[in-house]
């Protein structure tokens, strides 16, 4: 609880930055939201386009217009989108469960693929293991999510039928159905995350296998694979649960584009949507939700630090 | 490193499908012949790929690209549209008469037609629809029918009063002024009325997730006898023109839409698929701002024109044996189509251009402002899609040929047509020409203070012949009022021409009868430009 209080204030502020340089940025966005929404044939029309200006608040300064969104926001009113005419929070909440769907799968994916492989790789460092793994690594790495994604539609979907191309069906209307959708999609965020993930791992690994702890456990005849995964695993994951909260940004990043690419009904492609069609109340939303789930994310990688290193939490029990 | 080198290889092959995969080379396929089309078969869904979501369904607040007219035409019917030979003709109206100065339209509606929840379609509903929804300040159809007012004359006639003589009005009432929904629902459903859109037509609304699908399911009490064949139809949005292709070679969908015709020729390449291919009034164009130097000098835009070999420009889009050059905002199957305005549109001629191009740079007064000699330099603004962007840069190419600098710009479709409305360019490629009448059409694109007239040209010849088209019709006065007109437009040079554009709708060889669609009467309709048809007619056999 101590925790969070002290990093309340810090997270706020996070977000009011960030809220506000949204604001700043879509408001530099060349043309006229109002014409974009009424249509290039109706830009001639100046009581229309004045009624959708009023509704959107474009004549007020800058600060004004950010105040009383902020207000409507602290009474947890996001807005209501003008050209959908949908409640800017329904909107997301709609969509935000591909996304995570999508981004936890990616993770776990990942996850699943790079400890075992950056474990591997440690543990035969210099091996021909570890110049396979090595090498397969610095190769996905250079592989962006969309021509990954290319690929695996090519494979999996023309080419042996298995999979989806595109689409998605909920969780609760078909959950075979939904994995089957969500796979390709996943694997694409994935393959990068599984690169950085095993470098990772296999770098702080090595350092841990040299440690004394690890020499003491070897001579005592403890089981390769216990050494491994119960006694050197645990204290070689600090840079690897940093780096999964941090790649948070980075999996949204690239959801924005395999949303698009697999037509996943997704926060990313709702934001790419908004900003194309200056749908500001909209695309606002979306930077704020975004926002607080990288906050909250890299939050809760700060409280795994105490479960992984128990002298983290007395340390800081310690100061209080 | 040999396994990394097979899956960059095994990727450059699958992205080599992209838009610019058939640059430069004759296409392997054909459209497809769809002459046999069998007996129409009762029941089954379809699933069909639209290029994009659209935002909302009621007319004067949803916006209707192509992908949301696609959709429109299953739950709405138009109260007119164009036949086979490109004239209006009545469809949910019975009929549909001016006076005879063109500034009123009678509509007679048909009776017994009701919307999908029950409430009769007569002319206090349509009058409803008109003051509540479509001129009301904010919505988005209230430009079109500026000043137009609608009178009702009994239940089931109602007539447009008009600011001013337009002999082209009815083709407004072919998009979605003309697509009655129901008042009663709509003033039930209030702020969510787009959401659930209720309308007369074939098929009923039933569900949407949006980005995601949206299902309509056969209408019990259509209006059209025997009319619609399949049960139910789900749209997907897909916006990726590479991935909505591979959901129809997959079967993931049944029937595709795309605008692109580098995808529609990849589309003919396809097995058991059949392609419905629509070469309408459309042509890719680029655009010159006609008051912005140097391009406000007609001597720089004839040389434009004369340094831009069109047949080129068609090769590099992939066109090339599927679209004809164009010379007119008006394809060779359009009525208003001129062979004197083909004939008399310069061909591809470098040393013409080199010499008007050398005699405005040698100009003392040249309307740039820069010194005798100094080489003319414009921008050139185009979107950031692959066949664009090969495009901009041929024309960049011709262009440097005759000492003309062009400094190329890539802006994203928002920027693109607001510097469009707003006149803040030089250059740009741009879709001209529309499937609609030749008035609607021109006075759009060549009369100020028409936000559509995006060249800023003007002449007073054309003002005259378009005052005496509104107020024409005879067909054959038309045409050479629009041949007037087209002749005017071209001896000025504010566009220049880089080929007709293709609409297709791609479609699994079980999905029949998408482009063969008519009217109550039996007369045969247009087809399916925009890549949109009416589902009604449609039917599968597997």
């Amino acid at each position: 609880m101590g925790l969070v209080l002290r990093r309340l204030p810090a997270m706020l502020a996070t977000l009011l930055i960030v809220s506000f340089l949204t604001f700043l940025l879509t408001s530099l966005l060349p043309g006229d939201p109002a014409i974009q929404i009424l249509g290039a044939d109706n830009a001639n029309d100046p009581d229309s386009v004045e009624v959708v200006r009023e509704e959107l608040r474009l004549d007020d300064p800058l600060l004004v217009r950010y105040g009383a969104w902020l207000g409507d926001v602290a009474r947890g009113d996001l807005g209501r989108s003008f050209r959908t005419d949908q409640q800017v929070a329904d909107a997301i909440l709609e969509r935000l469960p591909v996304t995570l769907e999508v981004g936890g799968l990616a993770v776990l994916i990942a996850l699943l693929v790079a400890i075992p492989l950056g474990t591997l790789s440690a543990f035969r460092a210099g091996g021909r293991a570890d110049r396979v793994v090595t090498g397969a690594s610095f190769g996905l790495l250079a592989l962006p999510p969309f021509m990954v994604a290319i690929l695996l539609i090519l494979v999996f979907a023309v080419t042996l039928g298995w999979l989806p191309a595109t689409g998605w069906v909920r969780f609760t209307a078909d959950p075979i159905d939904n994995l089957r959708h969500a796979i390709l999609p996943a694997l694409s965020l994935a393959v990068g995350e599984m690169a950085v993930y095993t470098r990772l791992l296999r770098a702080d690994m090595i350092t841990t296998l040299q440690q004394d702890s690890i020499t003491m456990a070897r001579a005592k005849g403890i089981p390769t694979s216990r050494i491994l995964f119960r006694h050197a695993l645990r204290p070689s994951s600090f840079s690897l649960m940093t780096v999964v909260g941090l790649q948070v940004a980075t999996i949204i990043g690239g959801a924005v584009i395999i949303e698009t690419l697999f037509a996943l009904p997704g926060v990313g492609r709702l934001l790419v949507d908004s900003i194309l069609q200056r749908d500001l109340i909209m695309v606002q939303g979306c930077a704020l939700v975004i926002a607080i789930a990288f906050v909250v994310i890299n939050f809760i990688v700060d409280l795994l630090y105490t479960v992984l290193d128990p002298r983290i939490r007395y340390g800081s029990a310690a100061t209080t | 490193m040999l396994a990394i080198l097979l899956v960059l290889t095994a990727l450059a092959a699958a992205c080599g499908g992209g838009d610019d995969d058939d640059a430069g080379g004759e296409p392997t396929g054909e459209e497809s012949d769809q002459s046999d089309q069998g007996e129409p078969v009762s029941g089954g869904t379809i699933t069909v790929g639209l290029e994009a979501e659209t935002p909302g369904w009621q007319p004067g607040s949803g916006n209707f690209a192509n992908s949301g007219v696609a959709v429109a035409y299953a739950i709405y019917d138009p109260l007119v549209r164009l036949d086979e030979n490109g004239e209006i003709h009545p469809y949910l109206a019975e009929s549909i008469e001016p006076n005879d100065d063109f500034t009123e339209w009678t509509v007679k509606l048909r009776s017994g037609v009701q919307f999908h929840d029950g409430t009769p379609l007569n002319s206090q509903a349509m009058k409803t629809i008109f003051d509540t929804y479509l001129i009301a300040p904010g919505a988005n159809t209230a430009g079109i029918l500026r000043d137009t007012q609608l009178e009702v004359i009994d239940d089931l006639t109602y007539k447009y009063v008009l600011p001013a003589p337009n002999s082209g009005f009815p083709d407004n009432l072919a998009g979605a002024p003309g697509w009655p929904f129901s008042p009663t629902a709509a003033a039930a459903n209030g702020a969510n009325s787009g959401s659930m859109p209720v309308g007369t037509g074939p098929f009923v609304f039933d569900s949407w997730e949006r980005d995601s699908r949206l299902v309509v399911k056969k209408n019990p009490n259509y209006w059209q006898d025997g009319l619609p064949y399949l049960d139910e139809i789900v749209f997907r949005p897909i916006p990726d023109e590479d991935t909505r292709l591979s959901s129809l070679e997959t079967g993931d969908i049944d029937v595709m839409q795309t605008l692109r015709q580098s995808t529609g020729i990849r589309a003919r390449d396809l097995d058991g698929v059949d392609n419905y291919e629509f070469l309408g009034n459309t042509t890719g164009t680029t655009i010159f701002n006609t008051t912005k130097p140097p391009l406000d000098d007609v001597r720089v835009r004839h040389a434009l024109v004369l340094a831009q070999d069109q047949a080129q420009l068609i090769e590099v889009q992939g066109g090339t044996g599927v679209v004809p050059p164009s010379t007119q905002v008006f394809s060779e199957d359009s009525p208003y189509y001129s062979q004197e305005v083909a004939d008399a549109w310069p061909a591809y001629d470098p040393e013409a251009a080199q010499e008007l191009i050398d005699e405005y740079v040698n100009d003392p007064s040249r309307s740039d402002g820069k010194a005798p000699g100094e080489p003319v330099s414009f921008r050139y603004d185009c979107l950031p899609e692959p066949v664009l962007v090969d495009l901009a840069s041929l024309y960049q190419s011709f262009w440097q040929e005759i000492g003309v600098q062009v400094e190329l710009r890539q802006v994203e479709q928002a920027t693109h047509v607001q510097e469009a409305l707003s006149g803040d360019f030089q250059a740009k490629c741009f879709r001209a020409g529309a499937d609609a009448d030749p008035y609607v059409t021109l006075r759009n694109a060549f009369t100020l203070p028409s936000p559509l007239n995006f060249t800023r040209f003007t002449d007073p010849t054309i003002d005259e012949d378009l005052a005496e088209l509104a107020a024409s019709g005879d067909l054959d006065e038309r045409k050479a009022l629009v041949e007037e007109i087209s002749m005017t437009i071209n001896e000025g040079f504010p566009l220049s021409y880089y080929g007709s554009t293709l609409a297709v709708l791609a479609a699994q060889d079980y999905v029949k009868n998408v482009d063969g669609w008519t009217f109550p009467d039996g007369v045969r309709g247009i087809g399916t430009p925009g890549a949109t048809t009416h589902w009604a007619f449609v039917w599968r056999t597997e």
